[in-house]
C-alpha cells in the first residue's frame, strides 16, 4: 500500500503585500516518513514555503494540503498541532523563562492538563539528553542545547510532519553531528530548508531546490547533489567528500 | 553572558527557600504593606518591620554586602523621591540649605518613608534573590494576578537577557573599530545601540509571535504549575504576616 500523502502543494505562488512574488507554481507531494530537503540560495523563497505549511502565510494562489489537511483558516489549529516547526533562531523559539515550560507550551495549548503537559515536556527533554537542564533558562544553555531544545519543543506534539528551518546553522561539528543523528532517527515526514549539504546527504533521501521561487529540482539527494554544475547554476555547492 | 549569579541565594538551603514561592511572595508583600501602614514617627515598630527585613536576609543566607548592594539602587530611588519632603512639609524651621528651608516635621517625615520604604525594598530583594524568576511568575500566576501581566513578565525575563546579549554583540562590534571613543562618539554609539536594540527586538517579537502562533497560542500563555504552599510554608508566613500586623496596631495604637 502506497504511503499516505502529508504535504501536496499544487501550483502555489505566493507575493508579500505589495512585493514581487516569492514563490510561483509551486507543485509538490511528500509521503508519510518521507524526509526532503528543500534547497536554494539565499531568497530563494525557502523560509516562505515552511512558513505557507504551518498557515503562518496564505498563497496567493494555488492549494495546501498539510498532515493531511487541507490548509484553510478553520483548520489552522489542527494542522499546527499535527506539524511541528523549528525555527532558524532558537531563541525565537525559546521565550518562555525554562526549557520545560517552553517544550509544555504547545500541549498546553492543545488542552493537556498541567501535570501531563509537565510529564510529557520532561520526558521529550529527557529522550533529547536534556533532562537535567529542564528547568533552565534558555540563556543558561549551549547553542547545541538551545538547538535540541527547540527541536524538543515540536517533538513534543509527536507531529506527522516536521519543518526545520536551518537546523544546523552556527552549531560547530559536534552540535551538527548530533542534530544529524536525532534527524536520522526521526519517523515523521521531514522538510529540512538548509544550505548544510553535508546534513541534506546524511539525512534526506529527496531534495527539491527553489531558486527565485520557482521548483527547479525534484529528485533523490544522490541524484541532485551529483549534478555539480547544476548546483553551481543555482548558488549550491556540493560538499567535499 | 552570565547571570547565573542572579540565583545564587535561590539555590542556598535555608528556610527561606524552604517555603513555597506563593508563601513567599505573601510574606514580602504583606511585610512591605504593614511598614507602609505605619504612622510617621512610629519609630519603635518601624525599627521592628526593619529589623524583621533584616532577619529574612540573614534567614535567607544573603551576605550584608549583596543585600546592600541589590538594595541600594532602589533605596537610592527612594531617597529621590522622597527628599522633597524635606523642604515641603509645613512647621518650624530646623536648618537651612539656601533658599530651601529645613522643617522639623518634613525631617520625621521623610526619616519615616525611607525607613519604611527601606523595610519594604530589602523585603522585595530578599524575595527576589531567594525566588528563581520562573517560580516567581508561577506564584503571581498561583495568586491570580491577571495572566497578560504574568505572560509579560515571564517573556520579558527571557528576552531582557536576549536583548542584553545583542547590545552586548554591537557594543563589541563597535569596539573593534575603535567606536565610542571620546564624549561625542560615546554618545553617539549609545543612541546607535539603541536604535539597534529597538530595531531588533521589534524582529524579534514578529519572529517570536510566529513561533507562538505554530506551537498553538491563541491568546494566553498557559503555565506549568511548581510548588504548591504546603502547611509548614503557610505556617511560617502566617507567623510573620501576624508579627507584621502586630506591629502595624502597635504603631498605630
Amino acid at each position: 500500500m502506497p504511503a499516505r500523502v502529508v504535504v501536496e502543494l499544487e501550483g502555489v505562488s505566493f507575493a508579500y503585500h505589495g512585493g514581487s512574488g516569492v514563490l510561483d507554481g509551486v507543485s509538490f507531494t511528500l509521503h508519510a516518513g518521507e524526509r526532503a530537503a528543500l534547497l536554494g540560495p539565499n531568497g530563494a523563497g525557502k523560509s516562505t514555503l515552511l512558513h505557507l505549511l504551518v498557515g503562518l502565510e496564505q498563497p496567493s494562489a494555488g492549494s495546501i494540503t498539510a498532515a493531511g489537511i487541507p490548509m484553510h483558516p478553520e483548520r489552522l489549529v489542527e494542522v499546527r498541532e499535527r506539524v511541528g516547526m523549528v525555527f532558524q533562531d532558537p531563541d525565537d523559539q525559546l521565550f518562555l523563562p525554562t526549557l520545560v515550560e517552553d517544550v509544555a507550551f504547545g500541549p498546553l495549548n492543545q488542552g493537556v492538563a498541567p501535570a501531563e503537559a509537565r510529564r510529557r515536556a520532561e520526558e521529550q527533554l529527557g529522550l533529547l539528553g536534556l533532562g537535567a537542564m529542564a528547568e533552565r533558562a534558555a540563556h543558561h544553555t549551549s547553542g547545541g542545547e538551545k538547538r535540541k531544545a527547540a527541536l524538543a519543543t515540536a517533538l513534543v506534539s509527536r507531529p506527522e510532519l516536521l519543518l526545520l528551518d536551518e537546523p544546523t546553522d552556527g552549531l560547530d561539528a559536534r552540535g551538527r553531528h548530533a542534530i544529524v543523528r536525532l534527524l536520522g532517527e526521526r519517523p515523521e515526514a521531514l522538510i529540512v530548508a538548509t544550505h548544510d549539504l553535508e546534513v541534506v546527504r546524511a539525512v534526506c533521501t529527496r531534495t527539491l531546490v527553489l531558486d527565485g521561487g520557482r521548483l527547479v529540482a525534484d529528485g533523490t539527494t544522490s541524484e541532485v547533489l551529483a549534478d555539480t554544475d547544476f548546483l553551481a547554476r543555482h548558488g549550491l555547492r556540493v560538499p567535499l567528500e | 553572558m552570565g547571570f547565573h549569579h542572579l540565583d545564587h541565594y535561590a539555590a542556598t538551603a535555608s528556610p527561606v527557600t524552604r517555603t513555597a514561592p506563593a508563601a513567599r511572595v505573601l510574606g514580602a508583600v504583606g511585610l512591605a504593606l504593614a511598614a507602609s501602614l505605619l504612622p510617621p514617627g512610629a519609630w519603635a515598630p518601624m525599627a521592628a518591620t526593619l529589623a524583621l527585613s533584616f532577619a529574612l536576609a540573614v534567614a535567607a543566607r544573603i551576605p550584608p554586602g549583596v543585600l546592600l548592594l541589590r538594595a541600594s539602587i532602589p533605596l537610592a530611588f527612594l531617597v529621590l523621591a522622597s527628599v522633597g519632603i524635606l523642604f515641603m512639609a509645613p512647621g518650624s524651621e530646623v536648618a537651612a540649605l539656601g533658599p530651601l528651608r529645613v522643617t522639623g516635621h518634613g525631617v520625621v517625615l521623610f526619616a519615616s518613608a525611607i525607613a519604611r520604604g527601606a523595610a519594604a525594598v530589602i523585603a522585595g530583594v530578599v524575595l527576589v534573590s531567594t525566588t528563581p524568576f520562573p517560580e516567581l511568575v508561577a506564584a503571581l500566576r498561583e495568586l491570580r494576578l491577571p495572566r497578560p501581566v504574568t505572560s509579560s513578565l515571564a517573556l520579558a525575563y527571557r528576552f531582557l537577557v536576549v536583548l542584553a546579549e545583542e547590545v552586548g554583540r554591537v557594543r563589541r562590534a563597535a569596539e573593534v573599530r575603535n567606536g565610542g571613543r571620546g564624549r561625542v562618539a560615546a554618545r553617539r554609539l549609545a543612541v546607535g545601540m539603541a536604535a539597534a536594540a529597538f530595531a531588533r527586538s521589534y524582529d524579534r517579537s514578529e519572529r517570536v509571535f510566529r513561533a507562538m502562533r505554530v506551537r498553538g497560542y491563541r491568546d494566553t500563555i498557559p503555565g506549568l504549575t511548581y510548588r504548591a504552599v504546603d502547611a509548614a510554608s503557610a505556617l511560617r508566613v502566617g507567623t510573620l504576616l501576624a508579627v507584621a500586623a502586630a506591629l502595624v496596631v502597635a504603631g498605630r495604637a
